[in-house]
């Protein structure tokens, strides 16, 4: 039975079910927006990366440069979408 | 056909290979989309015009449940991934089972929640904050729906082929769309529920 | 919905086109089933998984959408030939600069570049076809009928007419109440799905299918103009995904994303689109600089001057071209901060597209030319393409931009790097690649002819735009007066228009003479060129490749001839498994298609049902257990005997 539970898998889930409580705890305790926030997306990208190394693998081939740099390139599209627009549509007026 | 002993069954030919790191590379078209969803979202958040804001409408204990089903389900999906890789049939299935019941259960809120929305006045059509709400989660709800159509026809083809290449490779591929869809409600919940509700 | 709704009506054009549609739709059939040709059809090319014929399909039919587009511009330029023209009234005007310009670079452009890197990437880099050829087959019959959906719109419903950026709020419900602009949202869905695969596809194929010893920086210039394109198209089709999905909801479904009320905001439309559309840009051209840069290497009988520099600009093109989007619209209002940003990375665009212009000119330096058709296009690519890049840093200053935006000095820039550019480079790279689909060359001299009726057109057409947009003419005006003064540029530009529309004609003519008339071609390396495309016979067997070419440098059919490296090592042939053909990425089409039409019509049920459908052939692929065939040894041997008339 314990093989079937490997230790990498089980921590994952431990502290991804712990980053989500930290996240609902800014909802909880009264922090400022900006703190709040800060926590928001540290707690995100942990819990991101867990996911991509912990239980999907990410590196485990010999692919694995190709593959974090076609992560980081649709990191990089994604976020100057996300940010390149905020930055466009609400904070450049 | 080139075959490498080496590697975990779903690698071994260099056609299954391929398939996965192709359904890499759609993973980071899928972060593209997402990403730009997200930027529409957080630029129309608070343009509520005469509708609702998320503060008003969002519920904490679906989404804490929410939260839970998808965590969990994805973890139970990495099981049943473990669970084939030391060729153990049935444990898999029923990983992988449990991991469809949970997406169901997860829909099943989402619409509950959608439904609740819709009776309180909040529409697709009520303001933008709403229209953007509704389309990042419902493209990810139709994620999660596809995700359990798929799941269950690869599910039928590991119980009547056992693991080969082919079902073993697509077990995998599935196994990283499921994971990839825990990552994006991990975004959702922070940034449309918990910004929303701070 | 009445019957005279769905059938755009009152047009004595639109019924001439009504009629000439069903008159060839009817000749095809006739000739079909007289000729017994549904059978060769069916099995040759509408199941094909080859990546030859998937390449001469999506060509084939980007000359048609090419003239289909190429017509709307005729139209458009004689609209304009004079002032106070009555020919086309302001809605028909609008229609077709819409349809214009999303076929030009949606349905022409786009597979015209694709088309050529199915055909020949995997024959450079020595491999048997692309990653995932089903996949592949799947991603043309998007395209196609994407296409298909988009052009019915002309007959049933009604073209779209808020321009090709279908910028809000004229694009909404409000002010586009006809279904035109659902077409445009639905065709462009399912069309560009098919891209977002091909991305997917290409990628695979360049990094994972090349032959024993070709290195990356090994790979010809094309392959890595082709693998840049792919990274743009896979991050930034998506984005445009969301923007046309957004638009459906809008328009279909009563969303509020882009409306004036309720907290909408019209502008992000073009923001969304922009995300995209700059990107796409460089999805058009970068194929085309890499066309280039392999025939001018080859024309001069020289390796290619400064192939890493080559690539590394292709590199720092695909980032920057994602974060210059804003100077598409400058003059919505936004603050110092952004404008200043984006004229600064939109400026500093020009500097590795300028590295690229001082290799190409190096490469010609000191080499033996020679000037073939597609020679010609490369040749007169660089000077006309630099006029459309400096007018390109002009309008990329924002505080300009102010003068020129949305005038015709604008529409004559993008046109100067998209015609140069794009479209001499995928003519010159059609004429340089057409022997060794066909086996023959297109006729030189018809090709000549072609070549400057296109050029000297192509520049009486859109020089004059830059001085009437200087003047103060804005684009998309469907008339003028005579007082503005604006009449005798814009009669020299519509000469122009119709000496390119000319050109074009003897390019058709071209293709039909030399089917009938050119000399078969005997060595499959009919230019004398340099890379593993070139050592396979004319026209190329189904599996490309009797055995697995050894690459040990860069250029390695030139290293094989001039040093005498062997390519191919001695011994036997060995079995080649192929992929086996398959109807069902033709029939989802036929069925995305449908789900687009009804959606269009808002007819929910049919919709639903259709929707049912793809659900049903993506499972039906799932449950499939295809392994393929074998080609056996003897085959091999036997086929290759016929090609070449002897043995490798």
């Amino acid at each position: 039975m314990a093989r079937l539970f490997p230790i990498r898998h089980v921590i994952g889930y431990i502290f991804s079910l712990i980053l989500s409580v930290v996240g609902l705890g800014v909802v909880f305790w009264d922090f400022n927006p900006t703190a709040g926030l800060w926590i928001l997306i540290v707690c995100a990208l942990i819990q991101a990366s867990l996911q991509l190394v912990l239980f999907m693998h990410i590196g485990e081939t010999d692919n694995k440069k190709t593959l974090y740099f076609n992560i980081a390139y649709a990191l990089f599209v994604g976020l100057v979408t996300i940010f390149g627009t905020l930055f466009t549509m609400l904070w450049g007026w | 056909m080139k075959i490498n002993d080496s590697l975990p069954l779903e690698y071994r030919t260099e056609e299954n290979s391929n398939k996965i790191f192709g359904f890499w590379l759609f993973l980071g078209a899928e972060i593209a989309l997402f990403s730009t969803l997200f930027a529409v979202y957080l630029t129309l958040w608070n343009r509520t015009g005469s509708g609702p804001t998320g503060k008003e409408l969002f519920e904490l204990n679906g989404v804490i449940w929410e939260t839970f089903l998808l965590l969990t389900s994805s973890f139970t999906c990495g099981l049943g991934i473990h669970a084939m890789r030391l060729n153990l049939k049935k444990p898999m299935i029923v990983f992988f089972v449990i991991t469809l019941l949970m997406g169901l259960g997860f829909l099943g809120i989402e619409i509950t929640e959608f439904v609740n929305y819709v009776h309180e006045g909040a529409t697709l059509q009520t303001s933008a904050f709403l229209s953007s709400l509704f389309v990042l989660l419902g493209t990810h709800g139709l994620h999660v729906t596809m995700g359990i159509l798929w799941g269950a026809g690869i599910l039928i083809q590991v119980g009547r082929q056992g693991f080969t290449d082919e079902t073993a490779n697509k077990s995998f591929i599935f196994s990283l769309y499921w994971h990839f869809l825990d990552v994006v409600w991990i975004f959702i919940f922070s940034f449309v529920y918990m910004k929303g509700l701070m | 919905m009445k019957w005279d709704e769905f059938f755009v009506t009152g047009e004595p054009m639109i019924y001439a086109a009504m009629v000439s549609i069903v008159v060839v739709s009817l000749a095809i059939l006739i000739g079909l089933t007289y000729f017994k040709k549904w059978g060769y059809l069916w099995r040759e090319w509408l199941t094909t998984v080859d990546h030859k014929r998937i390449g001469v399909m999506y060509i084939l039919a980007a000359l048609i959408m090419l003239f289909r587009g190429g017509i709307d511009a005729l139209l458009m330029r004689t609209q304009l030939a004079a002032p106070e023209m009555k020919f086309l009234d302001a809605q028909h005007y609008n229609e077709i600069f819409t349809t214009h310009g999303v076929i030009m670079i949606l349905f022409m452009a786009m597979p015209f570049v694709i088309g050529l890197m199915n055909v020949v990437v995997p024959l450079q880099i020595g491999a048997r076809d692309v990653a995932f050829p089903r996949l592949n087959a799947v991603s043309f019959w998007m395209f196609f009928f994407g296409a298909m959906l988009f052009n019915i719109s002309f007959v049933i419903g009604g073209s779209p007419d808020a321009g090709w950026t279908a910028y809000f709020p004229l694009a909404s419900l409000e002010f586009s109440p006809t279904v035109g602009n659902n077409f445009y949202s639905l065709a462009l869905q399912i069309s560009g799905i098919g891209t977002l695969m091909t991305g997917v596809n290409f990628i695979v194929t360049i990094l994972k299918m090349r032959a024993p010893g070709m290195k990356l920086m090994r790979m010809p210039m094309f392959t890595w103009s082709v693998l840049i394109t792919n990274v743009i198209i896979l991050f930034a089709f998506p984005v445009l995904t969301v923007a046309l999905a957004l638009m459906m909801f809008d328009r279909i479904f009563g969303s509020q994303f882009f409306t004036m009320a309720n907290g909408g905001m019209d502008m992000l439309w073009a923001n969304l689109f922009w995300v995209w559309g700059h990107p796409e840009v460089y999805i058009v051209i970068l194929p085309a600089f890499g066309i280039f840069s392999d025939i001018i290497s080859t024309f001069s009988k020289k390796n290619l001057y400064g192939y890493k520099s080559m690539v590394a600009s292709m590199v720092v093109i695909s980032l920057l071209s994602f974060i210059v989007w804003a100077h598409h619209f400058y003059t919505m209002g936004a603050g110092v901060m952004v404008n200043g940003f984006f004229s600064i990375t939109t400026m500093a665009i020009a500097v590795p597209t300028g590295v690229k212009i001082f290799n190409w000119l190096f490469t010609l330096q000191k080499g033996k030319i020679s000037f073939t058709t597609p020679m010609l296009y490369a040749m007169a690519f660089i000077p006309i393409f630099t006029i459309g890049g400096v007018t390109g840093v002009m309008l990329a200053m924002a505080s300009a931009d102010y003068q020129y935006h949305n005038t015709m000095f604008l529409v004559a820039h993008f046109h100067y790097v998209l015609i140069p550019g794009t479209v001499f480079g995928v003519l010159a790279g059609m004429y340089f690649w057409f022997p060794k689909i066909f086996g023959f060359r297109l006729n030189e001299k018809l090709g000549k002819t072609a070549f400057w009726l296109i050029v000297v057109g192509f520049n009486t057409a859109f020089l004059p735009l830059f001085f009437l947009g200087l003047s103060g003419m804005t684009r998309r005006m469907y008339t003028y007066s005579a007082d503005t003064g604006f009449g005798p540029l814009n009669m020299v530009a519509t000469i122009g228009a119709f000496i390119l529309a000319i050109g074009f004609v003897v390019l058709c003519y071209n293709f039909y003479w030399s089917f009938r008339y050119s000399p078969r071609d005997e060595n499959g390396d009919p230019w004398d060129a340099r890379t593993l495309e070139w050592s396979t016979p004319s026209p190329v067997p189904v599996y490309n490749f009797a055995k697995v070419p050894n690459v040990k440098s860069m250029d390695a059919l030139w290293e094989a001839k001039v040093n005498g490296v062997p390519l191919y090592e001695e011994g036997p042939y060995e079995p080649i498994h192929m992929p086996n053909n398959s109807g069902q990425p033709f029939i989802l089409g036929v069925i995305m298609f449908f789900l687009g039409f009804f959606l269009v019509f808002s007819w929910f049920i049919p919709a639903i049902i259709a929707g049912i459908g793809v659900v049903v052939m993506l499972a039906l692929r799932s449950f499939e257990r295809d392994h393929g065939y074998h080609i056996s040894p003897e085959e091999i041997a036997a086929t290759e005997q016929k090609l070449r008339g002897d043995s490798v």
